[in-house]
């Protein structure tokens, strides 16, 4: 059997503040294939963000382990090695654009950490910006473009080092519903082109049954996995859909698992 | 063409308005008929207010005797000044790098910052000696603080996203600091060293005043002392001159420095 592309075992998050101690993930495990698209579905608090915040190594796990192509990532205090974080682009909730460079300088910053040199990635850089419609703003500071232009940039931030896996962060939450669904439509395209391993992270049922072939869903308190439902819709997705009958199938399944949750929070 | 459209947006944006220059220049010559009026309908005796015209032609006839303490002032300014910069961010970023020191540090910064430095200057020059280029010490000891102070300042509030962000693409310490941590704090490094400027000027002045001997200070006392009140107000305005000058030389640099704030 093929190794999987990032796998979580028994993972557990455990902040200690001052007064308490937040159980912000519990005994997490999941297992994603390589090209796989999975959304990871949760209300607010329930430890999304500090999952996938472990996985790129910008918070050591409490137990558990991470595994990238079979490779055990997660090293308590040490810092994830270079090699690994290169093989992962993180796509923030807010665009978390440097306001001191230009759209060009932020979007090479990754090529310049991770040592990525010459007229190849040079050409990476401009192609990126190309297909996001940014190219006549490479020399604008981010306080100068719009909001979704930011976004944008945000994205091809994350692949400018051609990554193998992506992760986002609820990555359009910010934007205007119209903004939102042509971004979303806009990723599947890059998804379907590239061949990345994507897991997007959201709240909103409905885009994670629009754009994923799987949907992981979390439970608050402590967080935890509480439903794994693998989506059988045809590729490619298109907004359309959101009408047919299997579509709000699953809609419907999911807001049951959600609900669910929502129920057992108020006993 | 398109392509470089935010660019020209941009160029068009820094071009000087000429209100800009204009509107102090109305200001000042207001300023100067006003006081040229005011002084000579109400009769007001040189010795609390000579009129600008006379200041001006009694500084021009005495300036062979005042330019020698002009210089001598502009160069300990200029030197404190310039010591105090790099030695003011070195150190905020070296408390930067713990956090205990931050902590531990920053009250005495602070005390540093509101302690008047011409207190000290007595018992600097029991120390020190009388040489009078000694005074750069007391320019520098009044400006560094400040200019830790702020650059430290933001040095440590730096948002959690943009380490986050750091972090993901394994950036070492040393490039986090340059490309994040520093250049987050480049806005306030500059409003540390223009209030820097002030600090400097206000020491090596104060130093003056007490040390004796040279300097724009100490030429002010020696005309008070033989009356010449115009002279002495004509120092006031070169020392005045000397710090608006830094401060101005310092805000275009920083204009073409921090591109990215309007
Ligand atoms: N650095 C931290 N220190 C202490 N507690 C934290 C920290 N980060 C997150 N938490 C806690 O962990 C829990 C999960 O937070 P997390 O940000 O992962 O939620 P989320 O699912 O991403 O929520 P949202 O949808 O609102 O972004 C919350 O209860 C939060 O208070
Ligand atoms: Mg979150």
């Amino acid at each position: 059997m093929k190794e999987p592309k990032i796998k979580f075992d028994h993972v557990t998050k455990i902040f200690e503040t001052r007064n308490q101690s937040i159980t912000a993930v519990k005994d997490y495990s999941m297992e994603i294939q390589e090209g796989e698209f999975v959304a990871i579905l949760g209300p607010s608090g329930c430890g999304k963000s500090t999952l996938i915040r472990m996985l790129d190594g910008i918070i050591p796990t409490t137990s558990g382990d991470i595994y990238i192509d079979g490779q055990k990532v997660n090293h308590e205090k040490k810092k994830m090695p270079q090699e690994v974080l290169r093989k992962m682009g993180f796509i923030f909730q807010q665009p978390n654009m440097l306001p001191w460079f230009t759209v060009r300088q932020n979007i090479s910053l990754p090529l310049q950490v991770f040592a990525l040199k010459g007229a190849k990635w040079e050409k990476q850089v401009d192609e990126l910006l190309e297909m996001v419609g940014l190219k006549e703003y490479a020399n604008a500071y981010p306080s100068e473009i719009s909001g979704g232009m930011l976004q944008r940039a945000g994205v091809i931030r994350a692949m400018v080092h051609d990554p193998e896996i992506l992760l986002m962060d609820e990555p359009f939450g910010a934007l205007d519903e119209l903004t939102r669904e042509q971004m979303n439509m806009e990723l599947l395209d890059i998804w379907s082109k590239t061949g990345k391993t994507i897991v997007f992270i959201t709240h909103n049922i409905e885009e994670a049954v629009l754009l994923s072939s799987r949907v992981y869903v979390m439970g608050t308190q402590p967080g935890r996995l509480v439903e794994t439902v693998d989506l059988n819709l045809p590729r490619p997705r298109q907004l359309s859909m959101i009408t047919q009958p299997e579509f709000i199938e699953y809609r419907q399944k999911l807001e049951r698992f959600i609900g669910k949750i929502d129920l057992s929070k108020i006993k | 063409m398109a392509k470089n459209e935010a660019i020209t947006q941009r160029k068009k944006k820094e071009k000087k308005d000429p209100v800009n220059i204009i509107a102090p220049l109305v200001v000042l010559a207001i300023i100067y008929v006003g006081l040229e009026i005011g002084l000579r309908v109400f009769d007001v005796p040189a010795y609390v207010m000579p009129t600008p015209t006379n200041i001006l032609i009694g500084t021009i006839k005495s300036f062979d005797i005042i330019l020698p303490d002009l210089l001598f002032t502009i160069k300990i300014i200029c030197i404190g000044f310039c010591i105090a910069i790099p030695a003011g961010i070195v150190l905020a970023a070296l408390f930067s790098q713990f956090d205990i020191i931050v902590k531990a540090m920053q009250p005495v910064v602070i005390w540093l910052v509101i302690t008047p430095m011409i207190t000290l200057i007595p018992l600097m020059t029991l120390w020190l000696g009388t040489d009078p280029n000694l005074r750069v010490i007391v320019v520098i000891i009044q400006a560094t603080p400040i200019i830790c102070l702020n650059t430290l300042n933001g040095f440590i509030h730096v948002e959690q996203e943009k380490l986050e962000f750091a972090k993901s693409i394994g950036a070492s310490k040393f490039e986090t600091f340059i490309h994040i941590t520093f250049m987050n704090a480049l806005p306030q490094v500059f409003t540390g060293i223009k209030l820097g400027c002030i600090f400097s000027t206000i020491g090596a002045v104060s130093a003056d005043f007490v040390s004796r001997g040279m300097g724009l200070g100490d030429r002010i006392i020696k005309f008070l002392k033989y009356s010449n009140f115009e002279q002495s107000y004509g120092c006031i305005v070169l020392i005045a001159l000397i710090g608006i000058s830094l401060y101005t030389i310092v805000s275009a640099i920083e204009k073409r420095i921090v591109l990215w704030k309007k």
